[in-house]
């Protein structure tokens, strides 16, 4: 009797599955006026003052708007504010807002708002950890805000900072009515902002729904993010036409997006710079490899034992220029060539710098730490580096990482390595903002431990530069000081690659923003 | 029965700690899970001052007699990357997990027991050969490659199903919203299909192995003898008499089987990007939210216990042999 309930039960769950396939399978294009992006991860928060990865400010950002925005090519682009004034001290920035302005709970936004936003996020009571108390407002030494009247706000700064006008686009504007009258929690799921869209929905884990504003110009009435973790999924979903643009496609599926007839693959060098660190930290100096790297010239010899350009095109898919320091090509100093891949310079030099190979042997020990998964193809760069190293005569050992919990600890600590492989978020806006990682000896993001007095005593004449010029100046000789003796083995810009829908006009970015109020219907 | 539900809700509560106390033992042994939450390029200052606005600057016993009795008020404390109650955030991916388990589920039993007992009719013939290769291959072949392989055929070249995603019945069905629960409900189980499959072929192919050799084990019994000596329909002897007897291994099996499904669901749900307790929290891990774990282990590790008392009682209705005052 049991087997024949069964037996029932399974005939009933196909008949209804089949049922389900006929009625349920797609039967045409989803609306016009919607545009789907894929992503692989999930947000956060909708707390602006919360944020801290680039995936939840990409969301973000149709959300809430900034006084100034970055364009494609690094540019500042006027937003909520018309214009910036900047006192001569370099420490008052008092931004004028455009006429017109409204929040999304239909209040007027005024400089009260622009004020309200500094202070709230300043306040120590709310306890933010996001990227805008942390970095921006750390690093320009925020001071505080005040509405001179309905349409400026002055923000003031304790100490002149010649790149504090391009961090200040970081912030998004909230709208003081709405904020005041919400808890933290929920600011975090129901934001009120001042950019383009606002949010209808956000299903955990699954998609989050953006809709027009009346006073918005995008293209798009909605703009649906979808979440799907797996790049293969992703690509799949882009090639059967259920979503328009895609992040991270993996480049083994660059070939299948082409080739299907309805998308394509944009690829584009980001402003992220990849490069191995020579950490010069004391508790690597008790090693033979630790004090080698040390020394300048044992650097710049292995400068020349590793081929990027053929890394680039065998692991990346992508022909690529290596780089000449650490700032965007843009930005860096147009003398400086890359260092060529010259296997017998590299050996001749390390030799020359008191490190030869004794009967055949290698000529040091090191290991190489990298995260596992964190960049384009990382563990396969990796390993090749770690082998041309070797080839060298270096006896590299190479040790992959989980990120989060093992390398990025290590990275924090200043501790990774003695070589390590990493990637960090640079700008084309401002050679100063790449170039303020190193900005001081015991800043946390210098890595390496590096010290060289050439490059930090000149930091204050940077930041005191009189014109442009002189700036230029400082920053040309400074990069000059990073090519010959820095504490990066240089390697290249990070691809990163794009699907687009054909029914898609929209350019990727070099700097990891995703703007779907960028793109039109094509046609 | 009430002292075997008491002594199990004493051993649950211990078993629980237990799973607290190793997970927050592992998600701490990878060092300080601050740097997960402050921005590549913070200052050791910030660092500081987030460490300490999340409660990381407590020695770590602190830190964990502190969630014990916090967990004890019924708060699981606060997810570290949604700022939300961690339990609500849990509660929240349940569901859609709670559907996905559900179906594959079914599918693995309804399909499990007819082609176990088929095959162990049809021993060595072509029947019993094909199901136990098709029972071999289900086990071998990895459920994420399955469920891309299904992706690319069933959802990208027939268009026949959708490619990733959920539609929620439970949810609003617990919400009180019958209307969009049962209005969703065929959409539901329209994109619960391949993930469905996908999670359910090893169990599918498991059970199927299991039942086929407990079918065998039993047929060869004098009792089934006696039955067909009778003169009784093979049907009658195959259901009342046999089926009935090979049934112990499986409900023991196919009961935790559920509490598999719903803690084991990781990878098909991030291929499919189904939104679910598994997804969810292979990416807490990932943060390193120690509270948004906790409160998941937890959950888990309740509805396993809850299934293990369940598995007990439906093994004592059938099997009068065995009495729970002799199973404790």
């Amino acid at each position: 009797m049991k087997l024949r309930y069964l037996v029932a039960l399974a005939a009933g769950l196909a008949i209804v599955g089949a049922a389900a396939v006929m009625m349920m399978r797609p039967t045409g294009p989803r609306a016009a006026s919607t545009i789907v992006v894929g992503l692989s991860a999930d947000i956060a928060t909708f707390e602006p003052a919360n944020i801290s990865s680039r995936d939840n400010m990409n969301i973000a950002h149709h959300i809430f708007a900034s006084l100034f925005t970055l364009g494609a090519d690094g540019t500042h682009v006027p937003n909520l504010a018309r214009e910036l004034a900047i006192s001569d001290d370099g420490l008052a920035y008092t931004y004028t807002l455009r006429e017109g302005l409204t929040c999304h709970d239909g209040e007027a936004l005024t400089a009260e708002d622009v004020a309200y936003t500094f202070t709230r996020i300043a306040n120590p009571a709310n306890k933010f950890t996001g990227n805008a108390p942390g970095f921006v407002f750390s690093s320009i030494g925020f001071r505080s805000a005040e509405a001179l009247d309905p349409g400026r706000v002055r923000i003031t700064i304790a100490r002149k900072n010649p790149i504090a006008f391009g961090l200040l686009t970081e912030i998004s504007i909230h709208c003081k009515d709405s904020y005041e009258k919400m808890t933290l929690d929920q600011a975090a799921t129901a934001p009120v902002g001042s950019g383009p869209y606002r949010l209808v929905s956000w299903t955990r884990g699954s998609e989050i729904v953006l809709e027009k504003t009346a006073a918005s110009a995008a293209a798009y009435d909605r703009i649906v993010w979808r979440i799907i973790p797996e790049a293969s999924t992703r690509a799949a979903e882009l090639m059967a036409g259920n979503v328009d643009i895609i992040a991270n496609v993996a480049p083994d599926q660059i070939a299948a997006i082409n080739q299907s007839g309805v998308a394509t693959v944009q690829s584009i060098t980001s402003t992220r710079r990849m490069f191995v660190g020579f950490n010069q930290a004391e508790q690597f100096g008790q090693t033979p490899g630790g004090r080698a790297i040390r020394d300048p010239k044992v650097r710049r010899a292995l400068q020349y034992a590793v081929d990027v350009p053929t890394i680039c095109r065998q692991l990346l898919q992508i022909e690529c220029q290596r780089a000449t320091g650490l700032v965007n090509p843009v930005n860096a100093v147009k003398a400086l060539s890359p260092y060529p891949f010259e296997p017998a310079t590299a050996e001749r030099l390390l030799d020359e710098a008191g490190w030869p190979r004794v009967a055949g042997k290698m000529r040091f020990a090191l290991t190489l730490q990298a995260g596992r998964g964190r960049y384009l193809n990382d563990v396969n760069v990796v390993q090749a580096i770690g082998q041309y190293l070797r080839d060298a005569g270096v006896d590299v050992t190479v040790e992959l990482l989980e990120w989060a919990s093992v390398f990025q600890p290590l990275l924090r600590t200043r501790t990774a390595g003695p070589l390590f492989f990493m990637g960090t978020g640079g700008g084309l806006w401002s050679p100063i903002y790449d170039m303020n990682d190193l900005a001081r000896v015991e800043s946390g993001t210098n890595y390496t431990n590096w010290s060289d007095a050439r490059w930090f005593s000149r930091w204050d004449a940077l930041t005191d530069a009189a014109t442009p010029e002189d700036m230029r100046r400082l920053v040309d000789e400074m990069l000059q000081v990073f090519y010959d003796d820095g504490p990066w083995l240089h390697l290249y810009f990070q691809p990163d690659f794009y699907g687009v829908s054909s029914r898609v006009d929209w350019q990727a970015r070099p700097d990891e923003r995703i703007y779907a109020y960028d793109a039109r219907p094509k046609g | 029965m009430g002292v075997l539900v008491a002594h199990r809700l004493l051993q649950s509560v211990v078993v629980v700690l237990g799973v607290t106390l190793i997970s927050f033992i592992a998600l701490h042994a990878g060092g300080d899970p601050t740097y997960l939450f402050v921005s590549e390029r913070a200052t050791a200052e910030e660092i500081a001052l987030v460490r300490q606005a999340l409660g990381f600057d407590r020695p770590l016993p602190v830190q964990y007699l502190s969630f014990v009795a916090d967990l004890a008020r019924g708060d699981f404390g606060t997810s570290l990357s949604y700022r939300q109650p961690a339990i609500d955030i849990v509660l929240g991916a349940f569901p859609a997990t709670i559907e996905l388990a559900v179906f594959a589920f079914v599918i693995a039993i309804a399909l499990a027991i007819p082609l176990g007992v088929v095959a162990a009719l049809n021993r060595g013939t072509a029947v019993d050969g094909s199901i136990t290769i098709l029972g071999l291959l289900g086990q071998s072949i990895p459920n994420f490659w399955m469920g891309i392989m299904m992706i690319l055929f069933f959802g990208l070249h027939l268009r026949w199903f959708p490619i990733s995603g959920h539609v929620p019945f439970l949810l609003p069905l617990l919400n009180g919203d019958l209307a969009t629960a049962f209005g969703n409900l065929p959409r539901t189980i329209y994109f619960l299909v391949m993930p469905g499959v996908a999670v359910a072929t090893y169990s599918l192919a498991r059970n199927t192995r299991l039942v086929r050799s407990s079918m065998l084990e039993v047929l060869g019994q004098d009792y089934v003898r006696t039955a067909r000596a009778k003169g009784l329909a093979e049907h009658v002897v195959v259901v009342h008499h046999a089926l009935r007897n090979a049934w112990l291994p499986v409900v023991t099996m196919i009961g935790l089987e559920f509490g598999f499904l719903l803690g084991g669901v990781v990878v098909t749900e991030t291929v499919f990007s189904y939104p679910g307790i598994g997804r969810l929290l292979f990416n807490a891990i990932n943060q390193r939210d120690i509270p948004l774990v906790q409160a998941g282990v937890i959950l888990l590790a309740a509805n396993f216990i809850l299934l293990n008392t369940v598995v007990d009682l439906v093994y004592a209705r059938l099997d009068p042999r065995v009495t729970l005052a002799r199973r404790r």
